[in-house]
């Protein structure tokens, strides 16, 4: 074969897509890969309209990425990672891929002739391969993501993650000016449970109390294992008498809560310490620790009460 | 490595660059219909590992949207071309091009100005030194909520020098601002300096 | 008697692109500033027959030189010579009374063909 020969034999037969078009959008050339997954006749191609012959193509979004082609003397890119694909087209890997069509990088080059644009040709590469290994990445690391955010035992956020979120709660609350309450709780005598039931039925009870507790809390609210038997609740938007009233509301839906265990039934009861967001805390920790004396008092006082802290 | 430019480099360099841009500015003009002033863009040889802390500097921990793009050119004359954009700037960047707001996302819209600015501007570089480029497709290596230091200190790993090219775009309606930043490995500014030369031996 | 001709450009590389572009056995005297507030001072001390002008430059720039020479009327051929060749600006150039206008970078044609249409050559 001479050079023209093997030049045309490497265009039609490269695995990616090349389609030439003139300044009017009139198709010069495709080669076998458009022909093959754009389902189109090579013999109708030639001449035709791009558009009328790939309905499918995003006309005006196109046609302005052409004029930058022919008006620039540049070259544009589309990455699948912003658009999934210009040319509708099925992939190959029909079983393994979420995606319906083939995703594709394409480039658009200016070809010129006597210093002037004359036609661009556009090639398009098959990156479902690529795009199905990072959804499954992203996948991955999602899971990852809220893996490390949560408690393993109890399946609410963990003690890192509730305090990162603390933060930011505190910081929105403070720079908008808006009110935020947070809440400790902890289990009445869970050293008994433990002693009675076993470590498996301490288990137990802190799960369905977790669960049950959050099927209480709205939806901006998050509650988050603390320590062993303590957790803590942020409830954004929300000021001390209104926590204080939700406090109260866990308090009796856990002590009418029966639990079951190996046939046994086990009741609980909580001790809760409520704090309002104030000028004069710094930091969500000014918070917690008064939040905590809270508790403390609730103890002290005969346990199975909520109480407000007031400055 | 250590290379500088010598003034006579540096003056031939800086007027090379301002003639592409000034040829960048009128065609993106005609293109994006509509008057576009640049200044003359300040040029500056600075080591890549002085990078993330003269942009710390500069954004200030503002959030940032950077786009990457591979050029390279016969000679031995490649790099990656960096824009640098203030995420408050981005949207009005976008929204330049003429695109129905459906039709494309920002960060689709930020990718291709970032390639138009940087292909026009290297394509008539490129001519003014009788080269030609090619180049990869641009990638948004960096968005909201991420720094942008640590994404220079990535690639200073990668890149010995860096030829910063201060550019400030300004269009009628808008101005924007955002930073051109050449990266060239050592070899490659070895190359650019032997052409300056023959341009200077021209003349 | 040689025409005095004046080049400003605060880039060493375009003065000597210019001086190399001006056709040969053309007979000149060529002197050469670096910047706006040079040039004013040059033409208020000197006679010059033409004068070619870049516009972006420190101190005082291309236009600023226009806007004091249409003033004080001091040399009556300024050709720009720019690298900022929007529409916009030759428009601007023109009707602070520049000759013409040469896109950079400049070349023998590009000035010879000027020089011509005004009768210079």
């Amino acid at each position: 074969m001479n050079i023209t020969e093997l030049n045309s034999f490497v265009v039609q037969q490269i695995n990616s897509g090349v389609v030439i078009i003139d300044a009017e959008y009139n198709i010069d050339l495709i080669n076998h890969f458009v022909v093959l997954h754009g389902g189109v006749k090579k013999e109708q191609a030639k001449g035709q309209n791009l558009f009328s012959l790939f309905p499918e193509l995003p006309e005006h979004w196109l046609k302005r990425k052409l004029q930058s082609v022919f008006t620039l003397n540049t070259p544009a890119f589309s990455s699948w990672e912003q658009r999934q694909y210009i040319f509708k087209m099925p992939h190959s890997r029909p079983i393994t891929t979420t995606n319906d069509f083939m995703a594709q990088n394409c480039t658009i080059l200016p070809i010129v002739e006597k210093g002037e644009v004359k036609q661009a040709c556009i090639i398009i590469e098959d990156a479902t391969d690529v795009c199905y290994y990072q959804q499954q990445l992203n996948v991955a690391m999602n899971k990852l993501e809220k893996s490390n955010q949560t408690d393993g035992l109890t399946q609410v956020a963990n003690r890192r993650y509730w305090e990162e979120r603390c933060i930011i709660e505190f910081d929105t609350a403070q720079r908008h000016d808006r009110p935020l309450s947070l809440m400790l709780f902890d289990l009445d005598k869970f050293k008994n449970i433990n002693d009675t039931f076993g470590h498996r039925g301490g288990d137990q009870v802190l799960v369905e109390l977790a669960a049950k507790i959050k099927d209480l809390l709205r939806s901006a609210d998050l509650i988050g294992r603390y320590g062993g038997e303590e957790f803590g609740i942020i409830c954004p938007n929300t000021g001390g008498k209104g926590a204080a009233e939700l406090s109260e509301r866990i308090r009796k839906e856990v002590q009418m809560h029966k639990i079951m265990f190996e046939g046994q039934a086990i009741f609980v009861t909580l001790s809760i310490g409520v704090i309002e967001i104030s000028d004069q805390y710094k930091s969500y920790e000014e918070m917690l620790s008064r939040a905590d004396m809270a508790l403390y008092q609730s103890k002290r006082e005969g346990r199975n009460r909520v109480t407000l802290y007031k400055a | 490595m250590n290379i500088t430019l010598s003034e006579d480099q540096r003056d031939c360099l800086q007027e090379l660059i301002n003639v592409a841009m000034g040829q960048a500015s009128d065609k993106l003009a005609r293109y994006l219909e509509t008057f576009v002033h640049l200044d003359v863009p300040y040029i500056e040889l600075v080591g890549s590992d002085t990078l993330p802390l003269l942009f710390a500097q500069k954004y200030n921990g503002s959030s940032v949207s950077v786009v990457s793009q591979g050029f390279y050119g016969n000679d031995g004359i490649r790099g990656e071309s960096l824009l640098v954009y203030r995420r408050d700037n981005a949207k009005e960047v976008a929204s330049l091009l003429g695109y129905e707001p459906e039709e494309a996302n920002e960060n689709e819209q930020l990718a291709d100005i970032s390639s138009i600015l940087t292909t026009t501007f290297l394509n008539g570089l490129a001519e003014l030194i009788s080269n030609q480029m090619s180049y990869s497709a641009p990638r948004l290596i960096s968005s909201l909520n991420t720094s942008l230091d640590s994404h220079l200190e990535q690639l200073s790993f990668n890149w010995e020098l860096a030829l910063k090219v201060d550019i400030s775009y300004q269009v009628t309606d808008y101005s924007f601002n955002c930073d051109m930043i050449l990266l060239i490995p050592g070899e490659a500014i070895q190359n650019i300096q032997s052409v300056l030369d023959r341009i200077l031996e021209e003349y | 008697m040689s025409i005095p001709v004046l080049i400003c450009d605060d880039s060493a590389l375009a003065r000597k692109q210019v001086k190399k572009s001006l056709p040969q056995g053309w007979d000149i005297d060529v002197s050469m500033v670096t910047n706006g507030r040079e040039a004013i001072d040059y033409l208020r001390a000197n006679r010059v027959g033409i004068m070619f002008l870049d516009l972006t430059m420190p101190e005082i720039d291309g236009i600023g030189v226009l806007e004091i020479n249409k003033a004080e009327k001091l040399v009556d051929f300024v050709v720009v010579v720019s690298a900022d060749i929007q529409p916009d600006m030759k428009k601007k150039v023109e009707s602070l009374g520049a000759l013409a206008f040469i896109n950079k970078p400049v070349s023998t044609d590009k000035l010879n063909n000027i020089l011509k249409d005004y009768g210079l050559l």
